[in-house]
């Protein structure tokens, strides 16, 4: 977009000067909106932090971010709080975080193209199953879920949680990659298809190097989502080694009697970072894949 | 070429190790008999129990109790459908509130056929063995004796230049000790209690009156809980207790009420929470009783049972989890691990083992709950099953109804009522 | 999608005895395909979830109390559900109110960013990851803290607003405004559908746009013409999904009015109100009628979305 736009002013050559002011100006303020703006994003971390580094009685009880003493006591005390070391927690997540990504990459892009680029009877059908199965809420799945699980031996095992990554269960991602690979220009497909590539080799030549943006964005949002999510491992985990990060930091607090607040909060600042260090390794990801793809029509 | 290969290989390796993992089963352990001990409760409960289960299982070779905690909100969840999956862990903590739930519904099983053999409740106070009964069966030991308190910001109190409140203080003093405390401007006096059963049940019971019958039945009228709203909007139009808008900021954990907030100098809670309340306030705070309706009104408190430890209903080895929950409430060495986290002990030799290794927090807890002389009263029947929905959906709701303006007292009594009359029809339908 | 009404009335007439090679080659040529790369999602579908979601819906016409089994009750939930449950009513509206600010809210607002962060600037990463940040958070017992601190009455926001003299109420804990403050956390967590409009953006080839400029097309005009066209399928996914999601919302409420619903159960969100009733009071049968009441509800809302698609939505094919 702007790349065009240096082209155009050297043309008009006389306003250079003034039109070259109006755009520092312009991008000086769309700069200090943004500041402004990630500062009230970024807010909450910041006070998270404090809070990890301040007193524990100080927590609830101050209103300024700066604490009045700073100490690691709740990193120490968080990192090997259970029985366990938190260390094991990050393992476990990440173990399931990756496999899962694997899974839903994989399996959900092949629904996808499926209905989104093959012909065949009772498309529309299964794909209004498909959406159906995300209207439902969980909470009323729950207990049959379990009885299945149970009945096939993965209580306690992080097979629940990893398995239906494998067998395409989250329809978001689907219904995500149906509206992308329908938005890859169809003669492209019609040209493989004029060449004799099957529909295999049309997926995996034609349409997935084509999408890079959204198998970054689905990665990314799995990896999160995953690692966020705390209900799952809740109910499949009863065995503290097998516990994520998430059911880990569940554990400092509970309402009704004595928690580590701080130890909350320093563990909650560390789980943080792979998921941001995660978001911004694959974001480049997002961008750098369609310079490399070079779409044309 | 290599890398890639380096790369599969290290799948396939991740792969095995967490297959291995997921299987869950170390070989050392499989040979033992195995105990899952499942509890709410924060690190500070999870360290004491955990130091327990250890001295158990040195005590008892080849035998492991295997404990996990989870927070008050998550535990319930979790173990609805642990049960409704058949896959209950065998040693249950269970609360006051749900374990008419779970004993009618043959969740958790009665242990009085494990009374006087591996379970040895001799010198166990007989109102905490009460409290653990449903129809006349045990289903639950109280792991500690606890009682509705006032938690109290001591500092605030000397701040504002009000003397502590105690057994004589009574609901018509708190307009006088609220004028110091309005004049400082610091916080209001009281938190709003018209949303608190504990303090309706208390309020009801020095009147005479209780919350339920043993029948389950209601047993206050229209009347009496128009009184009692009357009373909380006069005193919220007093500024004796914070407003309805402060008050609604309290939804339940500890780090949102009124003490911890700053709004308000004191609020009902629980004896045994005093120790939690004080790690989170930096003002010193301490308990005591309830106000009373008059100096001379018949006791309002009871000894409650803070918890108890069930066994479930389909465990395979009731006796050993039985012999475990002796052990817990039982073993002097077990008492001091666990202090009065969970409230004071129930058994006479235990609590005097422990009285001298506690801490300044932990014995005023201890003597709050040993010496409420005249305000102790017996122990009220057991609620029936649907008084947690009463309490959480009804009682809270039309208190804030009538805090916000939105119901006047002469008719949030009559609603409560007939709202009340008709959750338990539907519960016993 | 597209229906494909031709396909079933095609192997309808082919159904004669003649012509049956040419049916059981055409099956094989025009539809296995569909249904192999389909395969893992019918193992998961008619093994995994199937089952459970039947399973629940079998439960809504009996009074299962998750400890005993359950009994068939026929109707009594769905009657009750519609003639006799007065929080039923009220959550509804709740929800339908979350969902009709709520969702336009953080499409706008996510859009808006997208297409700022879409330029070529300095330091965008760090935007954009600093954006997404409030998203990474996702139901973090420290949003409750903070929407506290935020939000009451002696909160930062009352604090900013004492600067024009204006004395705010506490807005979180007032039946009045409480719902808006979860509106605000939900829009302030527009992270996902801003880089859902990313890729989308990312997507549209850069040539349509050098061609529109030497045309002499102007900004806007390319935003209209170009932009906003090829944008369609993702806008109307994200539009469906967050509509989804504001129907299913659950969490928000559950963290910062502790799992009440309260001030007054003005944040008695339906799925809160659902929760409540299954975990909280032993009603798992009468909450699996109300989930399946919302699916109906749900199911109609996307129905609509995707009828009238067709009108607005521009694929490329």
């Amino acid at each position: 977009m702007t790349s065009s736009a240096p082209r155009l002013t050297v043309v008009t050559g006389a306003d250079d000067s003034a039109a070259r002011w109006r755009k520092r100006a312009l991008s000086t303020a769309s700069h200090a909106a943004l500041i402004i703006a990630s500062i009230l994003m970024l807010y909450p971390l910041l006070w998270m932090l404090s809070a990890s580094f301040r007193p524990e009685n100080e927590i609830f009880s101050s209103s300024t971010l700066w604490p009045s003493s700073w100490s690691l006591d709740a990193y120490v005390r968080g990192w090997n709080g259970l029985r366990v070391s938190f260390g094991t927690f990050f393992l476990n997540s990440f173990i399931i975080a990756i496999l899962a990504i694997i899974g839903n990459l994989a399996t959900c892009s092949l629904a996808a193209f499926a209905f989104a680029r093959l012909e065949f009877r009772g498309r529309s059908f299964w794909f209004a199953l498909m959406l159906g199965t995300l209207m439902l809420p969980y909470q009323v799945t729950l207990i049959p879920q379990y009885v299945l699980f149970q009945g096939l031996g993965w209580i306690n095992t992080i097979l629940p949680l990893v398995v239906p990554k494998f067998l395409a269960a989250d329809a978001f991602f689907i219904f995500l990659m149906v509206q992308f690979f329908r938005g890859i220009p169809k003669e492209l497909d019609e040209a493989a298809q004029m060449d004799g590539c099957s529909p295999w080799r049309i997926y995996w030549k034609v349409l997935l190097p084509l999408s890079t943006p959204v198998l970054a964005t689905a990665g990314v949002f799995t990896f999160i989502w995953t690692w966020d999510d705390f209900f799952g491992p809740l109910i499949y985990l009863s065995d503290i080694r097998t516990y994520t990060v998430m059911l880990g930091l569940r554990t400092f607090v509970d309402s009704t009697a004595q928690s580590d607040w701080g130890g909350l909060f320093a563990m909650s600042s560390l789980s943080l970072l792979p998921i941001f260090l995660f978001f911004l390794f694959f974001q480049r990801l997002l961008i750098d894949g369609i310079a490399t793809t070079g779409m044309k029509r | 070429m290599t890398i890639r290969i380096d790369r599969r290989q290290f799948l396939v390796g991740s792969t095995t190790l967490m297959a291995a993992g997921a299987m869950g089963i170390s070989p050392v352990l499989s040979q033992e008999a195995r105990l899952r001990l499942l509890f709410w409760g924060g690190q500070a409960r999870a360290d004491r129990t955990y130091g327990v289960t250890d001295l158990y299982d040195k005590a008892n070779p080849g035998q492991v109790v295997e404990g996990e905690f989870l927070g008050w909100g998550d535990y319930w969840p979790k173990l609805a459908t642990q049960t409704a999956g058949g896959n209950a862990p065998d040693i249950i903590q269970m609360d006051y509130r749900y374990i008419v739930e779970y004993a009618d519904r043959g969740a958790i099983a009665p242990l009085d056929d494990y009374v006087g053999d591996v379970l040895k409740l001799d010198d166990f106070d007989q109102d905490q063995l009460d409290g653990g009964k449903v129809n006349g069966k045990l289903y639950g030991i109280s792991l500690g004796a606890n009682s509705v308190a006032m938690m109290v910001n001591k500092a605030a109190f000397e701040r504002a230049g009000v003397e502590l409140p105690g057994k004589m203080t009574t609901y018509d003093d708190l307009k006088a000790m609220a004028e110091k405390f309005n004049a400082k401007g610091e916080m209001k006096l009281i938190g709003d209690g018209s949303g608190s059963e504990p303090m309706l049940e208390n309020w009801l019971r020095q009147k005479g009156k209780a919350l339920y019958t043993a029948e389950g039945k209601l047993a206050f009228d229209e009347a009496d809980a128009t009184e009692w709203f009357a009373m909380w909007a006069d005193l919220r139009d007093a500024g004796v207790c914070v407003s309805a808008e402060d008050q609604a900021l309290d939804t339940g954990p500890l780090e949102t009420t009124m003490v911890t907030l700053g709004k308000a100098a004191m609020i009902p809670s629980n004896s045994n929470q005093l120790v939690a309340f004080q790690a989170i306030n930096q003002d010193e705070i301490t308990i005591t009783n309830f106000p009373r309706i008059a100096t001379d009104a018949p006791g309002g408190h009871y000894r409650k049972p803070s918890m108890f430890f069930s066994v479930a209903g389909k465990s395979n080895d009731k006796e050993s989890s039985a012999k475990f929950i002796s052990f817990f409430v039982n073993d002097k060495d077990a008492a001091t691990v666990l202090g009065v986290e969970r409230g004071i002990p129930c058994s006479a030799s235990v609590r005097d083992a422990l009285a001298p290794t506690l801490d300044d927090q932990s014995k005023i807890a201890l003597n709050f709950v040993s010496n409420l002389g005249d305000l102790l009263a017996a122990l009220p029947p057991s609620p029936p099953a649907a008084a947690g929905e009463i309490d959480s959906s009804l009682l809270r709701t039309i208190s804030q109804e009538v805090g916000f303006g939105a119901r006047s007292p002469e008719d949030a009594g009559p609603a409560l009522v007939s709202g009340a009359a008709e959750i338990l029809a539907r519960a016993a339908s | 999608m597209t229906a494909h009404p031709f396909s079933a009335a095609d192997s309808a007439s082919t159904s004669g005895r003649a012509v049956t090679p040419s049916f059981w080659s055409r099956l094989w040529t025009r539809d296995a395909p569909g249904y192999l790369f389909l395969l893992p999602w019918f193992i998961g579908f008619f093994g995994l979830t199937l089952g459970p979601m039947l399973t629940s819906l079998y439960l809504s016409f009996t009074d299962f109390d998750l400890l005993t089994s359950p009994n068939w009750v026929g109707m009594d939930n769905y009657t009750r559900i519609f003639t006799a449950d007065p929080k039923f009513a009220a959550s509804m509206r709740v929800t339908f109110f979350f969902v009709i600010f709520s969702v336009p809210l953080k499409l706008a607002f996510a859009l808006a960013v997208a297409l700022l962060l879409n330029r070529g600037m300095r330091g965008l990463p760090l935007y954009r990851a600093v954006f997404y940040l409030p998203s990474l958070l996702g139901a973090s017992v420290a949003i409750a803290v903070l929407w506290r601190q935020l939000f009451a009455g002696d909160g930062v926001v009352n604090d900013f607003l004492a600067i024009f003299g204006i004395e705010g109420p506490s807005w979180i804990s007032n039946p009045r405004y409480s719902l808006w403050t979860l509106i605000v956390l939900s829009v302030w967590q527009f992270g996902s559908p801003m880089i859902i409009f990313l890729a989308g953006l990312r997507q549209i080839p850069q040539d349509m746009y050098e061609a529109a400029s030497l045309d002499g097309a102007s900004k806007a005009r390319m935003f209209w013409k170009i932009t906003l066209p090829l944008l369609t399928p993702v806008v109307f996914f994200n539009a469906v999904i967050q509509t989804i999601d504001a129907f299913k919302s659950f969490t928000p409420a559950f963290i910062i009015s502790g799992g009440t619903g309260n001030p007054i159960n003005s944040t008695l969100f339906y799925t809160l109100y659902l929760y409540q009733e299954a975990f909280g009071f032993f009603r798992m049968g009468y909450a699996s009628a109300l989930a399946w009441v919302l699916l109906a509800i749900v199911a109609a809302f996307t129905g609509f979305s995707f009828l009238t698609s067709k009108y607005w939505v521009h694929y490329d094919e």
